[in-house]
């Protein structure tokens, strides 16, 4: 018997599921397995549809994206109670993601921005009518519903995702790899890293073998699970920890934060120095994981 | 009402020497406001980010990080690494929208706790200016 899966997408930019299909070769073998209940991002499927089917019918349900609107927060509790099992999939849905960095914001300078300050807008306004109520705020879809299972990656990586869909079929729990993302890269690390000068991503050229970090690029690494195969300082880019943070850690922010500044040379990087080339503290370690941080959103003043 | 507002102020301290300047200060008789909590730690440099993040999101209207003076840390670097996560740090709380300032680092020696007393007394009048923690929760 085939199993029931549905696929909800909350707010996010379709580029999990695009992963999913990248699977390739690996869909002809699982597709035949599965039946698809509800897909809204593929097919023409309704809310009405998920509404009219029967408590917990569903085998295995995947949420992508936050929530930023109550439609989303209704899409996802409507999701928790039809399916017996509930993966979050993809890392807006796991920790919130780049688009949570508006947290950093109210949600009214936000869309002020947007509908009235933008500079491709004339005679701009905040759509009232029709649209679903803004949350103030996001948080991790984990503090509204109970999730059974966790697939972080921005987007999810193929592999993992293949892993993880056989062996649901085999009636098997996946489980996420435990170690940081260094401990998967292939380049090539020294005992001890001391940096003489802290990097942005654009400044020169990396050697191609040698660690990214070691030449003075913020590079994730160290605070972000493994899971993707280190695709990103693969090619020559510094991960950007949209992994997450590892195990038993709160605040994958404050915890790269906190290596970087151990990792510097303290005669040739002055705390000023540091502060100028990391630029947006933020934006840089907490990019994936605000919202799920120990302090997930900015304090609006009130005026 | 801010004419009685206290400010809770969570201190971490290194071992060998700001927490022995506490000592000092405390043998001495010398007086300080008792809005500051101390906690202990081996090395301004084992303060994890997370501590004060933590300490605020709980609702402490300050954090007072105090280690040796540069030079003079007993594990050689762990000082200066503290400076540089503190000022990453102001930045973060500044994006967060809580003031820089409620994150102080000072350097205070086994010796002075006259340097503690005066410290604290500044630190407290500061945040009595500046008020409660935007994250403070109100009871």
């Amino acid at each position: 018997m085939p199993v029931k899966v549905m696929f909800a997408q909350l707010a996010s930019c379709w580029g999990c599921h695009q992963s999913l299909l990248d699977l390739h070769e690996t869909l002809i073998d699982v597709l035949p397995q599965l039946e698809i209940v509800f897909w809204h991002t593929v097919a023409d499927y309704k809310l009405h549809d998920v509404e009219k089917l029967p408590d917990g019918s569903v085998d295995v349900g995947f949420t992508e994206g936050f929530c930023r609107n109550e439609e989303d927060l209704h899409l996802l509790k409507l999701t928790r109670q039809k399916c017996k099992l509930l993966v979050s999939y993809g890392t807006c849905s796991t920790y919130g993601s780049i688009p949570s960095l508006l947290n950093l914001y109210s949600i009214d300078e936000a869309l002020s921005r947007k509908f009235k300050e933008a500079e491709s807008v004339v005679d701009g306004r905040i759509p009232d009518k029709y649209v679903p109520k803004m949350l103030e705020y996001v948080k991790p879809n984990r503090e509204y519903v109970k999730y059974d299972l966790f697939l972080p990656g921005c987007p999810p990586e193929p592999p993992l995702i293949a892993e993880a869909i056989t062996s649901l079929l085999r009636g098997e729990m996946p489980k996420l790899k435990e170690r940081t993302l260094c401990d998967e890269c292939p380049r090539i690390k020294s005992e001890v890293i001391v940096l003489k000068k802290v990097k942005r991503d654009f400044e020169g050229i990396p050697e191609p073998e040698k660690c990214l970090l070691e030449q003075g690029y913020i590079c994730m690494g160290p605070a972000t699970r493994e899971g993707c195969g280190a695709v990103c300082p693969s090619a020559g880019f510094p991960c950007k920890g949209c992994m997450g943070p590892g195990p038993n850690v709160m605040d994958q922010g404050a915890k790269m934060l906190s290596a970087l500044a151990s990792l510097v040379d303290y005669e040739s990087v002055s705390p000023e120095e540091l502060v100028k080339t990391v630029k947006d503290v933020i934006g840089t370690f907490s990019r994936f994981t605000l919202p799920s941080s120990i302090i997930p959103k900015s304090v609006f003043k009130k005026k | 009402m801010a004419g009685d507002f206290e400010p809770k102020i969570l201190g971490i301290f290194c071992n060998w020497c700001s927490y022995a300047g506490a000592d000092m200060a405390g043998t001495s008789r010398m007086q300080y406001p008792p809005n500051v909590r101390i906690v202990r730690v081996l090395c301004s440099g084992r303060v994890d980010p997370q501590f004060v993040l933590k300490a605020f999101e709980l609702g402490a209207d300050g954090v007072l990080v105090a280690g040796c003076h540069p030079g003079d840390c007993h594990y050689v670097k762990g000082n200066y690494r503290a400076e540089r996560r503190i000022a990453l740090l102001k930045e973060m709380l500044k994006q967060l929208g809580i003031e820089p300032e409620r994150l102080m680092l000072r350097w205070i020696s086994a010796s002075e706790g006259a340097e503690l007393v005066k410290t604290t007394e500044e630190f407290v009048n500061m945040l009595k200016e500046l008020g409660p923690s935007p994250l403070r929760k109100t009871s």
